[in-house]
């Protein structure tokens, strides 16, 4: 996309409405895409980008305006329509069946068969291989799906989605499962198939690899376009401006000078292939980022210590006394409470109520004499958190499942909470949660802190870490391998970029 | 819109209103239906059933199955006529002549044992609970067959077993127009009320709620939840124990496949009732009007003098019908609030992140 003159729309959306019962999600917007252009959409949970992409991939039919592929209105746009004009979706978490191999994946259904009907295991493999290579992938096709990085996964996906004739890719937060190495690898592949042509539809909260990767970025807030430029003609602070709609920007937390007393005291904890003779402290009413590649043992060391997986051998103490935790129940008695990194999976029960999520570590407490839980205490307490955290719903008893990215996220923080933790461990917060979420829940740990809770964040959002920690932590092949100290040190993203990825050759030195 | 407002209530609740159109249309085909007789019958009929769905319903609501209800059922009402009954004719039995309350408690031990190895191998062996649970309902029915060689226990005109009577027969209380009202109906109620009371406002159902939702978030949250999982099956072993009770109490004489193939209706009461049979939903008032459809579909049919060649056809097309209605539901549901981080479809995919 160096040339001057601009190439031609392959997708252009004019004046799309869009209204569910009681709430208009898309109020008139346009949206075009140019043939081999990178086209970021981004706004707050809730904006609109998703509702937009359905219509456009045919899930959801639009109330009114034109959708024109290519030149040729499309009357009626469905998922199978969208196929067949080259409108592909590669969601977060590819599709694929993961017990089965890469080449079984891409022929998924058309298998390649012997005269007799069996299946042909040298023209799949074969044809699998000769495929990706065209994209650029050179990889052994006999593998199975779940051995593969979550990056490699979706490279393989929009493979198979440009083999089958896609033009227009669209990528739904693409990166937030992955760690920086990969980020990388994926936008090279990505920026690799545009040179061949092909045009992507790129949604991310990553505003730093919106700059990164995309050409072009188009902002929505409450279901209308605000601004739609080159990427080249904004800056990052103009972009968080547009998206939020206010100079809500970044949470700073100033670094604390009456560090409390130490609450968890860790000594030569090792637990083989994850962690290895880690000892830190954690004081009351601080903040302290662990942080490390992936697999470099901050986010096992969190999960040990709340008892979702075994913690290996060492001593741990909390205020004092021996800690031990063999599963997450044990930990919440003694008061130290996890935020997992994976919300659907350990964070959220999305079925149930907001009500339900909020309350369901602290049921005990909120029983009656007669040993039923007492709907009103239930109330209060819910409420209280709901309040205090802002947590947008339309009532106590909505499903969780149907609130955005952000709230469901302050859902699971009202939870830890509520059980009144000593310590809380973090692990990636802020994933997959808006501007202004980001910004709340952060507001929430720096209040925890003033009473006294001792907080650690498992994170490599670096500019996070930098604005709220009072220390940080570097993990390396399980060692902790320096500390930055605010204030003292220089705490910089980039000191700590550093610090990560020269790994042990500089970093032997120093420990916390 | 108001009555938009209320429509979510109205498809929670959707089991009354089928329940109440099939009432209707029974009592335009026969003038018998409306009776406080056949009222009656309908609630003596969903006794049994009743007790076997309470237990049920608490092991669904964790996304586990129990399959075997049936055949402890069926033990635990042979088990406790034999206990008691002398050893020759005309009472086949053990010749125990043990105590009928001794024996009454045996069984409901009996059940809880039952309940806790299923549970055990399902948590501690980390076996399948459908399979578990299949192979207890094959096993306590072989047990029950070798044991007896075929005999019936008979408990007829046998004064110890008025224990068994009383629960199965013996009227509650007397109520205008409608008449007696069994024991088994009010027991049934009773549990139902306790089991709803239970489900809904104690610690432990709402635990049960949230393991059916989603497991590991609960373990997360701090709930144990292999231990609430082996004491739902003790629970519903308990029930199918208390069940089988009431069961010989009703028929006097127990055969080796008393109980035999209630576990079909047991499902369809759970399931049109609104109980998910992946867990974390549905609320046991539904299920006791799924018990109530099926009780009154069947005593109607009786009425119309419908040939028992169709009944079957006829009950199974019902439960047809029922959930189709209920699969339409989420037509009607207002969609989500939009949320970018959980498109259809891409939702809980494991964390491969890890």
């Amino acid at each position: 996309m160096t040339e001057s003159s601009p190439t031609p729309y392959v997708v252009e959306m004019r004046d799309i409405v869009k209204t569910f019962p009681g709430v208009r999600a898309l109020d008139g917007v346009s949206f075009s895409v140019r043939q081999g252009e990178i086209h970021a959409l981004v706004g707050k949970n809730g904006a609109g980008k998703s509702t937009l992409m359905q219509v456009l991939n045919g899930l959801y039919p639009q109330d009114s305006g034109q959708i024109v592929v290519r030149g040729q209105t499309i009357d009626r746009m469905t998922t199978a329509r969208a196929r067949e004009v080259g409108i592909a979706l590669v969601a977060q978490h590819a599709k694929f069946v993961p017990g089965l191999s890469i080449a079984e994946n891409i022929f998924a259904g058309s298998l390649p068969r012997h005269g007799a009907g069996f299946v042909d295991w040298g023209r799949v493999n074969r044809e699998a291989s000769e495929r990706l290579a065209r994209f650029g992938l050179q990889i052994d096709v006999r593998r199975k799906m779940e051995a593969l990085t979550v990056a490699e996964r979706q490279m393989i996906e929009i493979a198979r989605a440009l083999f089958a004739d896609a033009s227009v890719i669209i990528l739904d937060e693409p990166t937030a499962p992955l760690p920086k190495h990969e980020v990388r690898l994926l936008f090279e592949f990505v920026r690799r198939q545009r040179e061949h042509g092909a045009s992507f539809i790129y949604i991310s909260h990553y505003l730093e690899e919106v700059f990164a990767l995309a050409d072009r970025v188009t902002t929505l807030r409450n279901g209308r376009v605000v601004g739609s430029a080159p990427t080249a003609d904004l800056t990052l602070p103009q972009l968080v401006r547009l998206i939020s709609g206010a100079d809500v920007e970044r949470f700073r937390r100033p670094a604390r000078a009456d560090v409390g007393e130490s609450v968890l005291e860790i000594e030569h904890l090792t637990r083989p292939d994850a962690y290895d003779d880690v000892s830190l402290r954690l004081h009351a009413g601080e903040v302290v980022g662990l942080t490390g590649l992936e697999g470099s043992g901050n986010g096992a060391l969190a999960r040990g210590l709340f008892g979702l997986e075994p913690v290996g051998t060492g001593t741990v103490r909390l205020d004092g006394k021996p800690y031990r935790a063999d599963n997450p129940a044990a930990a919440l008695a003694q008061r130290l409470a996890y935020l997992p990194r994976d919300r659907h999976g350990l964070g959220i029960v999305g079925i149930r109520s907001v009500r339900d999520n909020v309350s369901l570590s602290v049921l005990d407490r909120l029983v009656n004499a007669l040993g039923f839980v007492s709907d009103r205490r239930e109330r209060q307490l819910v409420q209280r958190y709901v309040d205090a955290l802002g947590i947008k719903t339309p009532g106590l008893g909505q499903a969780v499942e149907n609130l955005s990215g952000g709230n469901q996220q302050k859902v699971v923080v009202a939870k830890l909470v509520a059980t009144e933790p000593r310590v809380l461990l973090l692990d990636e917060p802020t994933q997959g949660v808006d501007v202004q979420a980001k910004v709340e829940i952060l507001r929430i740990v720096d209040d925890l802190t003033r009473d006294g809770v001792a907080v650690a964040i498992v994170s490599d959002e670096l500019t996070e870490l930098t604005d709220v920690c009072d220390r940080i932590l570097v993990f390396h092949r399980g060692r902790v391998i320096r500390e930055f100290r605010k204030g003292i040190d220089e705490m910089t993203p980039e000191r700590v970029l550093d610090a990560i990825e020269g790994g042990g050759e500089e970093g032997s030195d120093a420990v916390a | 819109m108001p009555w938009r407002k209320h429509l979510p209530t109205v498809l929670d609740n959707l089991i009354w209103v089928i329940l109440a159109a099939v009432f209707v249309f029974f009592a335009t085909q026969s003038d018998k239906f409306l009776t406080p007789i056949n009222i009656r019958n309908i609630l003596a009929a969903a006794a049994v059933l009743g007790v076997l769905v309470v237990g049920q319903t608490f092991v669904l609501i964790t996304g586990n199955f129990d399959l075997s209800t049936e055949s402890t059922l069926g033990l635990a009402a042979l088990l406790g006529l034999w206990l008691i009954v002398p050893a020759h004719a005309p009472n086949w039995g053990g010749g125990m002549m043990w105590n009928p309350y001794v024996s009454i408690a045996a069984i409901l031990v009996m059940g809880a044992v039952i309940g806790w190895v299923i549970g055990a191998l399902i948590t501690y062996g980390k076996m399948n609970n459908f399979i578990v649970t299949l192979a207890f309902l094959l096993i306590l029915r072989g047990a029950m067959l070798r044991f007896t060689e075929g005999n019936a226990v008979n408990g007829l005109n046998f004064p110890p077993a008025d224990i068994f009577y009383w629960l199965g027969h013996e009227t509650a209380f007397t109520l205008p127009w409608v008449g007696k009202i069994p024991v088994a109906v009010v027991a049934m109620l009773l549990l139902f009320l306790i089991g709803w009371a239970v489900l809904e406002h104690r610690p432990f159902g709402r635990d049960l709620y949230a393991i059916g939702g989603n497991r590991s978030a609960a373990v997360a949250s701090g709930i144990d939840a292999d231990k609430r999982i082996r004491q739902v099956y003790v629970v519903s072993g308990v029930l199918a124990a208390f069940a089988g009770w009431m069961l010989a109490g009703r028929v006097a004489s127990v055969q080796v496949d008393l109980g035999n193939g209630y576990i079909f209706q047991v499902m369809a009461a759970c399931v049109i009732g609104g109980i998910s049979l992946q867990g974390g939903r549905g609320s046991i008032v539904g299920a006791l009007g799924g018990v109530l459809l099926l009780s009154t579909i069947d005593r109607g049919l009786n009425l119309m003098q419908v040939s028992v060649f169709w009944v079957k056809l006829i009950q199974g097309l019902i439960i047809l019908i029922a959930m189709f209605i209920d699969a339409q539901k989420i037509r009607f549901r207002s969609p989500v609030v939009e949320s970018d981080a959980n498109l259809p479809g891409t939702a809980p995919a494991g964390s491969p992140a890890d």
